[in-house]
C-alpha cells in the first residue's frame, strides 16, 4: 500500500449523526490508494483540518453550536465540499418537523453545563455553507463513496430504485389492502407494490443497486427523492407515489395516505423537499445530485 | 487550578476528557460526551412496529444490536417466539456485528497506541509496520470486512440492517452463500490469529514500556453471555462480583431492580450503577465470566489469558486482549453456524399487534442492551434503551482518575497522560451516538 505525501488530501468531518456514514466508507478500502486521508476523527488522531484539503466530506447534520462553528471552518479549509448521507442533507431522524411534543421533550432534557449548546432542530449543512456536490443516502453505500470522490462528473446514476430492482411489474396482480411495514411472505421476482407492500422505489432516486427491494424489503426512501421532486414540496413525491398506488393497486386511497405520512416514511421522503420550503436557501440541482 | 481537556478520536462520536489539577493534585477526571442524538424523545408517537427501521439509526456503528433488541422488545409486546431458525440466523448476523466492531476497535482505534502512531495507515507506514510481510492496513481491513459481510448475508444490509423482522427473520440463508463465506472465513482465520497475535505481542512491549497495564480497583461485571454459550442473542443477565463469585442472574424485565441509571451534568451521556457501584460491561466482563468459548482456537487464547493474566482479570488494557479472543471465536462461531442448513425451515412467525410493554436483550459487542417499550394504540408511548456504554461511565471515571494521579505529580504534568487518556479511553470502547440515545 502506497501513501505517498503527495496524493490528494482528503478530510471527513463529522457533525451530528450516527457514523453509519464512516463506516461505510471504511467498507470500502479503495480510497486509501487514491487519497491522503488527513483528517477523520473516528480513525486518525489529527485535531484540525489543514487548510489545504481537496475534498473535505461532512455527515451529520447541524445539532449543536460547535457543529455550525466546525463546519464553518472546514467549508474555508477545502477546495471541494460534499455533503454525505441523510443527516447531513435534512437534518436526518434527528429533525423534528412538526413533532413539537418531541421537540419540547428533548429541548428540555437537553441542558447541561458548558457543553455545546442544543439547537432547536437538526439542520441540513446547506444552510450554513455552499456545498459542491450532495450524496444522499442512510448510509450511501461505498461504491457510491468512490464515485463521489473519485469521478461524480461522468457518474451514471439510476433514475430510481426500479431501474435496479429488477421485480417484475404486473398488470394483473392488483392488491386490495396493505400487506403490513414488514411481514407477510414476500414473492421473488414480483414488484412489491403488486404484493401490496408500500415501497416508495418509484420515486426515490436510484444508485444504491436496489439493495433493500431484491431480497424482499420495501424502499423507505433514504436516497431521496428522485431528479423530478428536487426542490419541489413534500407533495410532489406524495402526489406521484399515490398516483403508482392507484394504477398498481386497489388498496382504499385513505390507507394509503395515512401509511404515506407515517413517521418511518416521512423520516426520508421528506429529506429534499422539506428543505426547500425555506425561502432563501440555495436550490439542490440534479447536477450536484448524486 | 489547571483544567486541561483532550479532544477524542478513534472512539465512536463526540467526546472529551476533562481533568482538573490543583497545586498538582487531581480534582476530577471526566468523560463527557459532546452531543446527544435523542432517540428516546424522537420515537415517541412512532407507530410501534415501525420502530425497528427508525431506531439502527441511533448508531451505525451498532445498527445490528439495535434492530434486534427492538424487534425482540416488540415480540415480547406482542407475546410471540420466533422460530429457532431465525434465532441462529440473528447469531449469525450478531458474530457479524461482532467480528466488525472488535477489529474495528482492536485494528484502527487501539493498535496505533502501541507504537504512538496517529492512525493505522501510519502504523503501516512505520517501519515495524513495513517489516511485516503484509501491510497491517490491508489485512485488518480485510478481517474487518468480514464482519461486513456477514451482517450483509444474515442481515440483508451492512448498516442498519433489515432482515430481522417481527416474528423471525424474512429469509434463510442459501447454501451457496453460506459456502462462500466458509471459504473467506476458512482462508483469512489464519490471518486474524496473526494479527492478533501481532496485537498481543505490541501490547505486551506497550505495557513493559509505560510500566502499567492500566491498572485499577476491581469492580462489578456485567455480561449476558453464558458461562458455557456465548450466544449473543441473549436472554438473562448474570453479574460477577469483585472478588469473582457470580451474583444472581436476572431478567431483562427486571433490569431497573438492578441497575440504576442517573443524567449527569457534565456530560449528555448518563451513568449506570449495580446497585449502587461501579460496575463493567464489554469484552473484559464477557471474558470474566466465560468458563469455555466453545470454539478450538478461541478456547486457545482464552486459556493463555487466564494463565496469564488470572481470573478475574481486572487492568484496563485486558479489554483491548479480551477483543481479540472475541474476534477469533465469532470467526470460528460463524463458520460452524453457516455449515449447519440455515436455509430450510420455518423463518418467521406471524403475529398480531397488541398493546402492553416489552424488553428486548441482546449482548451488544459493548455489553448487554435492552430496549424497553410501551405500546399504547399501537404507538410507542415511552421507550428505553439500556446502553452499555452508560454502564461504563463511572468506570471509566475511575480509569481516567488512576491514570491522572500517575502522570501528574511534584514534578507537574507528564505530557504522556495525553496518551493514557486515550487509551484509558479506547479500551472501554465507548460509543456516544448510543449513550446518548
Amino acid at each position: 500500500m502506497e501513501t505517498s505525501k503527495d496524493l490528494p488530501k482528503f478530510a471527513v468531518l463529522q457533525l451530528s449523526g450516527c457514523s453509519g456514514c464512516e463506516v461505510s466508507l471504511l467498507n470500502s478500502d479503495e480510497w486509501i490508494s487514491n487519497f491522503q486521508l488527513v483528517y477523520m476523527p473516528l480513525v486518525v488522531t489529527s485535531n484540525k483540518i489543514p487548510d489545504d484539503v481537496e475534498v473535505l466530506l461532512v455527515t451529520g447534520g447541524v445539532r449543536t453550536d460547535e457543529d455550525i462553528h466546525n463546519l464553518r471552518k472546514g467549508r474555508s479549509r477545502t477546495k471541494k465540499l460534499i455533503a454525505v448521507g441523510t443527516c447531513a442533507l435534512s437534518g436526518g431522524v434527528a429533525q423534528f418537523k412538526g413533532n413539537h411534543i418531541a421537540r419540547e421533550s428533548f429541548l428540555k432534557a437537553s441542558h447541561r453545563l458548558r457543553m455545546p449548546d442544543m439547537l432547536p432542530n437538526a439542520y441540513p449543512i446547506d444552510r450554513f455553507v455552499d456545498v459542491d456536490l450532495y450524496l444522499p443516502g442512510c448510509p450511501p453505500t461505498p461504491q457510491l463513496f468512490m464515485t463521489a470522490l473519485k469521478d461524480p462528473e461522468n457518474a451514471k446514476i439510476a433514475a430510481i430504485v426500479c431501474q435496479e430492482c429488477g421485480r417484475q411489474k404486473l398488470n394483473d396482480m392488483r392488491p386490495t389492502s396493505i400487506t403490513g411495514p414488514r411481514s407477510g411472505v414476500v414473492l421473488p421476482d414480483i414488484c412489491l407494490v403488486n404484493q401490496g407492500y408500500i415501497c416508495v422505489g418509484t420515486s426515490t432516486r436510484g444508485g444504491c443497486g436496489a439493495l433493500c427491494t431484491r431480497p424482499g424489503h420495501a424502499c423507505v426512501g433514504c436516497r431521496g427523492p428522485a431528479n423530478p421532486y428536487l426542490n419541489k414540496e413534500p407533495k410532489f413525491v406524495l402526489d406521484n407515489l399515490r398516483r403508482v398506488f392507484a394504477r398498481m393497486t386497489d388498496i382504499p386511497a385513505e390507507e394509503i395516505d395515512a401509511v404515506l405520512e407515517s413517521p418511518w416514511l416521512s423520516l426520508f421522503l421528506g429529506q429534499f423537499t422539506d428543505y426547500t420550503q425555506e425561502a432563501d436557501l440555495p436550490l439542490r440541482t440534479k447536477e450536484k445530485m448524486l | 487550578m489547571t483544567t486541561i481537556t483532550y479532544p477524542l478520536s478513534r472512539i465512536e462520536g463526540h467526546a472529551r476528557v476533562v481533568i482538573d489539577v490543583y497545586d498538582n493534585e487531581v480534582f476530577r477526571a471526566d468523560f463527557q460526551a459532546m452531543e446527544m442524538r435523542g432517540f428516546s424523545h424522537y420515537v415517541r408517537g412512532v407507530p410501534a412496529e415501525q420502530i425497528t427501521v427508525i431506531v439502527p439509526r441511533i448508531c451505525g456503528v451498532c445498527s445490528t444490536a439495535h434492530q434486534v433488541a427492538s424487534v425482540k422488545a416488540l415480540e415480547d409486546v406482542f407475546d410471540i417466539t420466533p422460530p429457532p431458525l431465525a434465532n441462529d440466523i440473528r447469531e449469525v448476523l450478531l458474530l457479524g456485528q461482532l467480528i466488525q466492531n472488535q477489529a474495528t476497535s482492536l485494528f484502527i482505534f487501539t493498535m496505533p497506541d502501541r507504537t504512538n502512531a496517529s492512525s493505522l495507515f501510519e502504523l503501516s507506514q512505520s517501519e515495524a509496520g513495513k517489516a511485516r510481510e503484509f501491510s497491517l492496513a490491508q489485512m485488518a481491513l480485510k478481517i474487518r470486512k468480514i464482519g461486513t459481510d456477514l451482517i450483509s448475508l444474515a442481515g440483508g444490509q451492512f448498516i442498519h440492517p433489515i432482515k430481522t423482522v417481527i416474528g423471525g427473520v424474512s429469509s434463510g440463508i442459501k447454501r451457496e452463500k453460506a459456502d462462500q463465506m466458509i471459504l473467506t472465513i476458512q482462508e483469512l482465520l489464519p490471518v486474524a490469529t496473526e494479527l492478533v497475535d501481532i496485537y498481543w505481542e505490541m501490547s505486551m512491549e506497550m505495557g513493559d514500556r509505560i510500566g502499567s497495564w492500566g491498572d485499577d480497583e476491581p469492580t462489578h461485571y456485567l455480561a449476558s453471555t453464558e458461562a458455557n454459550n456465548y450466544r449473543l442473542n441473549s436472554q438473562r443477565l448474570r453479574v460477577m462480583q469483585p472478588d469473582g463469585t457470580e451474583a444472581p442472574s436476572f431478567d431483562p424485565h427486571d433490569f431497573e431492580a438492578y441497575l440504576q441509571i442517573a443524567e449527569s451534568e457534565y456530560s449528555y451521556a448518563g451513568v449506570s450503577s449495580y446497585m449502587g457501584q461501579i460496575l463493567r460491561a464489554n469484552s473484559l466482563a464477557r471474558i470474566n465470566l466465560t468458563e469455555s468459548l466453545g470454539t478450538p482456537r478461541a478456547d486457545a487464547y482464552l486459556r493463555r489469558f487466564v494463565q496469564t493474566f488470572g481470573k478475574p482479570a481486572h487492568a484496563i488494557m485486558f479489554f483491548d486482549l479480551c477483543r481479540g479472543i472475541e474476534l477469533v471465536y465469532a470467526l470460528e462461531k460463524a463458520q460452524q453456524m453457516l455449515e449447519c442448513d440455515l436455509e430450510h425451515g420455518e423463518t418467521e412467525v406471524g403475529y398480531a399487534p397488541k398493546d402492553g410493554t416489552g424488553f428486548g436483550l441482546v449482548e451488544a459487542p459493548r455489553g448487554p442492551l435492552i430496549h424497553r417499550y410501551e405500546v399504547e394504540n399501537g404507538l410507542i408511548k415511552t421507550a428505553d434503551f439500556v446502553i452499555p456504554t452508560v454502564h461504563n461511565m463511572l468506570a471509566i471515571r475511575r480509569a481516567l482518575m488512576v491514570a491522572a494521579k500517575r502522570y501528574v505529580g511534584p514534578e507537574g504534568i507528564n505530557a504522556e497522560l495525553e496518551r493514557a487518556v486515550g487509551r484509558v479511553v479506547r479500551a472501554f470502547d465507548p460509543c456516544i451516538a448510543c449513550a446518548t440515545k
